[in-house]
């Protein structure tokens, strides 16, 4: 099975965000480049139902793929919250997953004591689960 | 005028994995049809049959979402960069 390296502590800021925006869902975006995961931006769920669903904001997105192009890096993540179903894509997730070069990591806090994390890519509809691996 | 464009990933594979390039034109629908001209593709995908942006992409003249300043009939000048951003959304 493929791995997702990620740092202990992106892992924790992801959870922690996730905890801060419950009942809506969290979303954000990490840059990357051949050496894993650099840095994690979160991002404003504007979805007109964000407890069902998320878009990132169009503005804060620009401002982080900015950065992320000024400092030669790519979208290595884009990971957001279930707040009521398992870590897993949905059909919308599927169906709007327009990064395919990206792991989608996803944070579910139906047990809100016990957050999971898990990861996946959606390349052409198709869901693969990668291992994370936390460093 | 001479446009910079900024290609996300999953579209260029129309622009040999360029992941910016030139175009012209003296508004965003110039400059659509002259990255087309070059990059076969890349206007289907931006573009609906309609002739209205795809409603999951964003498009944004250096710091404005095109949207909100005269959509594909914004005016560009010299200089000026265009990023094209697939939206980040989901359930």
């Amino acid at each position: 099975m493929e791995t997702f390296e990620i740092p202990e502590a992106m892992v924790a800021d992801m959870v922690a965000h996730a905890q801060a925006e419950y009942p809506s869902e969290c979303c954000g975006v990490i840059g990357g480049d051949g050496d894993g995961p650099r840095k994690l931006f979160r991002l404003r769920n504007v979805d007109p139902d964000p407890v069902m669903r998320y878009a990132a904001d169009p503005k804060e997105l620009k401002r982080a793929t900015d950065d992320i192009y000024d400092a030669d890096w790519e979208i290595v993540c884009i990971y957001h919250s279930h707040t009521h179903s398992p870590a897993f894509p949905s059909p919308t997730d599927v169906e709007r997953a327009l990064y395919p070069e990206a792991v989608y990591a996803l944070v579910t806090l139906q047990d809100r004591q016990n957050p999971e994390l898990r990861a996946f890519r959606i390349v052409e509809g198709t869901i693969t689960e990668l291992k994370v691996v936390r460093t | 005028m001479a446009v910079e464009v900024r290609v996300p990933t999953i579209l260029r594979k129309h622009t040999g994995n360029a992941k910016a390039v030139q175009a012209s034109g003296s508004t965003v629908r110039e400059v659509v049809e002259s990255l087309d001209s070059e990059h076969p593709g890349l206007r289907e995908a931006i573009v609906t049959e309609g002739g209205d942006i795809h409603r999951f992409i964003n498009i944004y003249l250096n710091d404005e979402d095109i949207r909100f300043t005269g959509a594909l009939d914004t005016p560009v000048s010299d200089g000026d960069v265009l990023s094209i951003l697939p939206a980040v959304a989901g359930g």
